[in-house]
């Protein structure tokens, strides 16, 4: 009997590792728009997953798009569940030392606080108010160092539950990235509004991979450089973030 | 989506029933109808394991041997305190690990296991990638084990119900004691059995809505992603907070599938008593 689980047990094992040999597996989140998103589909979109496609193109690599939980997607790629992650995720040092960026898709850009119309805050002496994040991102570090003696920074598993609970009135107000959060704020019809200052974090938005991978970083850097000297990316980019017309942003540059 | 719709039948709904019902027909929505089968696949073969370690579990509890009694003992009675969600967390992860650290015995070299130092797997090849179907199948041994001792706690307190005196007349009428266990004990064991197995089966349906817990896109996370509000208009219709419309017609399903089930477990309770002396009066 036990025999016989531990042959199942690796005959599924083995079979699982034939099943993903060639095409390159994307790790993307699938819940900030528009950086990545389901569409009415039900299949990833946004600016990361028209980059990904973009530079796979030019690289001649198939690749494949999946849906993965933010607070693992590091840990997964290390593990092999997937070969890269595109998912908005900004280049910073704590994670260069777990795993590779490439070259930068997108500039570097501020973090801003978005609060309910109307809610005064004073950010120089904040204290007792309920700070609202995603867990595991750069405006989760800055917030808990920043506000966490005086007050509460509540980490979400994604963008969209923290926005639930603002709207709801659990949380005061939410750092996150700035162009995601300008998109929500011009959808929210006025509901809520970026207040206080903008809070620089962290360096530009880069694709995320192994160390080991070397030759797969060559071939998406070479894709990117390209894509950023004829314009293409900065035609994305504005595709997506209609308020950073007309550019350019890397074109030329 | 909705383009088979003849002209008249447009018409005749209005625009605004036409638009909602196009929304909760495009493609999201249909991958949350597609996703019952997670739910379905994992009730059913759940309970289908918890069944097997049901009787199992009932049998060796109530076997002549003491070593199997203490083993079938100490499964129903340590087992039926664990919460299931934290098996549920516990049992794949563990079962993972043991997998890949039998395959690192197999594949990993002593180069490969010094690049990987203090790290898990210990080295890449070892490393097993868990997809939905994998998950799906560990879901389905999680239920059986954890609600198997529930089942085996049931059964076996059936099998003791039934008359002493019928198992001793049917040996002294010479049948062997194979032929009285399955003939009279367990065949009459599911009229007594069946009231508490239906329970075990509703407490494994509720279960099901732990799926996510293991990165499936369950009804419960496909309802999580449908009802987060979205203020993008490039991402789709802009709308608020809705997930309590959409757990709300989760309670709804569960509830539809709770009254089936009922319905179902009185259909087989009538069957398995018929002709039983003990079918009146059994409540």
């Amino acid at each position: 009997m036990n025999k016989l689980v531990l042959a199942a047990a690796a005959a599924i094992a083995l079979f699982a590792t034939a099943a993903n040999a060639q095409p390159v597996r994307i790790a993307t989140e699938g819940a900030y728009a528009p950086w990545n998103f389901l569409d009415d589909s039900g299949k990833p979109a946004g600016l990361d997953v028209d980059v990904g496609n973009e530079a796979c193109k030019r690289a001649a690599l198939e690749c494949t798009f999946q849906v993965n939980e933010w607070d693992s997607i590091i840990p997964n790629l290390l593990a092999g569940n997937y070969d890269l992650i595109i998912a908005g995720m900004s280049v910073t040092d704590e994670r260069k030392q777990s795993i590779d960026f490439t070259e930068e898709y997108f500039p570097p850009q501020p973090s801003r606080y978005v609060v309910r119309t109307g809610t005064a805050l004073d950010f120089a002496a904040l204290s007792g108010k309920n700070i609202g994040v995603q867990g595991g991102t750069i405006q989760a570090n800055y917030a808990g160092e920043t506000f966490g003696a005086t007050n509460t920074v509540k980490s979400f598993e994604n963008a969209d539950q923290a926005l639930a609970d603002l709207n709801a009135g659990n949380v005061d107000v939410i750092l996150a990235d700035g162009n995601y959060l300008s998109e929500v704020v011009a959808g929210s019809g006025g509901a809520l509004e970026l207040v206080g200052p903008d809070v620089v974090i962290g360096g530009g938005v880069a694709m995320g991979l192994r160390k080991a991978d070397d030759e797969l970083e060559g071939k998406l850097n070479t894709a990117l450089s390209e894509m950023k000297k004829d314009g293409t990316l900065d035609a994305l980019i504005i595709k997506w973030f209609p308020d950073k017309a007309p550019g350019p942003i890397f074109a030329g540059g | 989506m909705l383009d088979f719709l003849p002209q008249w039948m447009k018409d005749g709904v209005g625009d605004d029933v036409l638009f909602w019902l196009g929304y909760v027909t495009n493609g999201k929505h249909l991958s949350w109808y597609a996703s019952v089968q997670y739910t379905l696949a994992a009730a059913v073969f759940g309970a289908l394991i918890a069944l097997c370690m049901g009787l199992g579990g009932a049998a060796l509890r109530n076997s002549r041997f003491g070593v199997a009694r203490l083993a079938g003992s100490l499964y129903i009675n340590m087992v039926r305190g664990i919460p299931d969600v934290l098996f549920f967390l516990f049992f794949p992860l563990a079962f993972e690990q043991l997998v890949e650290w039998f395959r690192a015995q197999a594949l990993c070299t002593p180069e490969t296991l010094a690049a990987n130092a203090g790290q898990w797997p210990p080295c890449d090849a070892a490393n097993w990638f868990l997809g939905t179907p994998e998950y799906l199948i560990l879901a389905c041994v999680s239920l059986g084990i954890v609600y198997g001792a529930f089942a085996a706690n049931v059964i076996s307190g059936a099998m003791n119900a039934v008359p002493r005196g019928q198992l001793e007349t049917a040996r002294a009428y010479g049948f062997s004691r194979m032929q009285v266990f399955w003939r009279f004990q367990v065949r009459q064991m599911w009229a007594y059995a069946l009231p508490g197995l239906s329970n075990v089966w509703m407490l494994i349906i509720k279960a099901t809505s732990l799926l996510s817990l293991l990165q499936i896109a369950d009804i419960v996370l496909w309802a999580d992603r449908l009802g987060a509000p979205n203020f993008t208009r490039s991402a789709g219709l802009v709308h608020p907070d809705w997930r309590w419309v959409y757990y709300l017609v989760l309670l709804l399903f569960y509830i539809l599938v709770t009254f089936i089930s009922e319905k179902a477990f009185a259909a087989l309770s009538r069957r398995a008593s018929r002709g039983m002396a003990v079918a009146s009066s059994a409540a």
